[in-house]
């Protein structure tokens, strides 16, 4: 079986564990060993070293990438944030030997080493390039026929192409995501700002209200243009947002209409018939109604 | 034909510190306006966004933005790094002029919270929700990353002690 290094970031291990366990769960069926990585730590986050100081930052994400070259497996990560900030550190390093000597004798203080030898991917690419939609398909027990899904893929999974292993065929109109709520059965039409951010992370820590004006906005053109039965993203900090915002605005009164939201792998191990107290239990817009409609008699699939 | 000396730019003090803290493509931008028509954060209404930032900076105001938090708005989404037809790179000027703002600690409470995590646990973000939540979901009290690892922590604290950021008193 493919082992694949789980890079867990911050938000999923302290936020959204039933996302983690989501992860822990859906890919040993689907022919994936999940490696952890001990004592791997933030990536670091935008807002940290990579605000203040570029060879710091390159350290810090080449311990985190070493980790997995010791045990001579790639990463995977479930956030999008983890995944940009790791991808460009390592585009950055192995397109200089001068900056990877830099990295190395930094490195080199913590008894560390970076080869370059493993590489960087997201969930959902492991899911659609290297699992593929039809083993997907085989291992499910509920089908999500006749359901409509509003994708958000998130802004780090799309760009910038230049420093990511797999890409879309045209990032502004991202279809992978699609495909993969397509082999659940799930109906996940485009929409005009499917490809827009949702203003989470450092745009919400810097200005909540400014940030909420994109989440609003994407909210309530999924509403009018797909009236979805599920929004369905493959970005930990996308998920928060669309989850908690969405309360926000229906407390304020600002909207009147409530979408359940699940990151990919939460609403796959369900389709393959796990445990929503495990792997869906954690979230501000109730779930409860269509998880029972997910996993019902009707949908068991023959 | 009139032109635009792009080399004349570089006299201006501030070109050379975002240039120096890697934002290199600041002086190829013709203001085009192309990585604006994406962007998130000028979508959001903050008014120093990709274009407008590289305008000021070329143009030789550094005290008058140097407070301004929109910079700290950018999510670092690189959609302008995509579009942008003359390879400035957007994003990196956005990163240099952060780290100019932060050597300077023109940055917020809330920013220096992250840093201090980050030097203690290894986690910009932390939660004092999370065990709960773990052994709720049926995982461990703690994930297997720094967050409960001594060896670890001390790793990241070498790597920070050695860095410029710790001459900032901010951990």
């Amino acid at each position: 079986m493919e082992k694949c290094g789980l890079y867990l970031g911050c938000n999923i291990p302290f936020k959204a564990p039933d996302i983690e366990q989501s992860l822990r769960q859906v890919f040993p069926p689907l022919g994936v060993e999940v490696v952890d990585l001990p004592g791997a730590s933030c990536c670091p986050a935008w807002g940290t070293a990579p605000s203040f100081d570029i060879d710091t930052w390159l350290a810090l994400s080449a311990r985190n990438i070493a980790l997995a070259e010791k045990q001579g497996v790639d990463v995977m990560t479930g956030c999008n944030s983890c995944f940009g900030v790791l991808s460009e550190a390592k585009h950055v390093i192995d397109a200089s030997a001068a900056k990877k000597d830099v990295v190395n004798e930094k490195l080199a203080t913590i008894d560390s080493a970076y080869a370059g030898s493993s590489k960087i991917y997201h969930i959902g690419h492991i899911l659609h390039e290297k699992i593929g939609t039809e083993k997907i398909k085989k291992n499910l027990r509920y089908s999500l026929d006749g359901l409509t899904a509003a994708v958000q893929p998130g802004c780090h999974l799309l760009w910038p192409t230049k420093s990511m292993e797999v890409t879309e065929e045209n990032p502004f109109f991202p279809t992978m995501l699609s495909d993969l709520c397509g082999a659940l059965g799930l109906r996940a039409p485009t929409y005009s700002n499917i490809e827009a951010c949702c203003g989470m992370g450092a745009m919400r820590s810097t200005d909540q209200e400014k940030s909420f004006i994109l989440a609003k906005e994407k909210l309530v053109r999924m509403k009018e243009e797909l009236n979805p039965d599920m929004i369905v993203t493959t970005c930990s900090s996308c998920y928060l947002q669309l989850d908690g915002a969405q309360k926000i605005f229906r407390d304020r009164g600002e909207i009147d209409f409530e979408i359940p939201v699940f990151y990919y792998t939460q609403l796959l191990a369900l389709c393959m018939g796990a445990d929503p107290a495990e792997v869906a239990c954690i979230s501000d817009t109730p779930r409860a109604a269509i998880i029972a409609e997910i996993q019902s008699e009707q949908r068991r699939m023959k | 034909m009139p032109t635009v000396n792009l080399t004349q730019m570089n006299t201006h003090e501030i070109i050379q510190k975002v240039v120096e803290f890697g934002g290199d493509g600041v002086v190829k931008c013709i203001q085009c306006g192309a990585c604006a028509s994406i962007c998130p954060v000028s979508h959001a209404g903050f008014p120093l966004f990709c274009k407008q930032l590289i305008r000021k900076v070329q143009t030789g105001y550094e005290e008058e933005i140097l407070d301004d938090p929109s910079t700290w708005a950018c999510v670092a989404c690189n959609r302008c790094v995509e579009v942008c037809p003359r390879g400035v790179n957007p994003t990196e000027v956005i990163f240099a002029f952060r780290r100019i703002q932060a050597n300077e600690l023109a940055i917020s409470t809330s920013s220096l919270m992250s840093q201090s995590n980050l030097y203690e646990k290894g986690h910009a973000v932390l939660s004092g929700e999370s065990k709960k939540l773990r052994v709720k979901v049926g995982l461990p009290e703690n994930p297997p990353t720094s967050v409960n690892d001594e060896k670890a922590q001390k790793e990241i604290q070498t790597l920070l002690d050695n860095s410029p950021m710790a001459d900032l008193g901010i951990f």
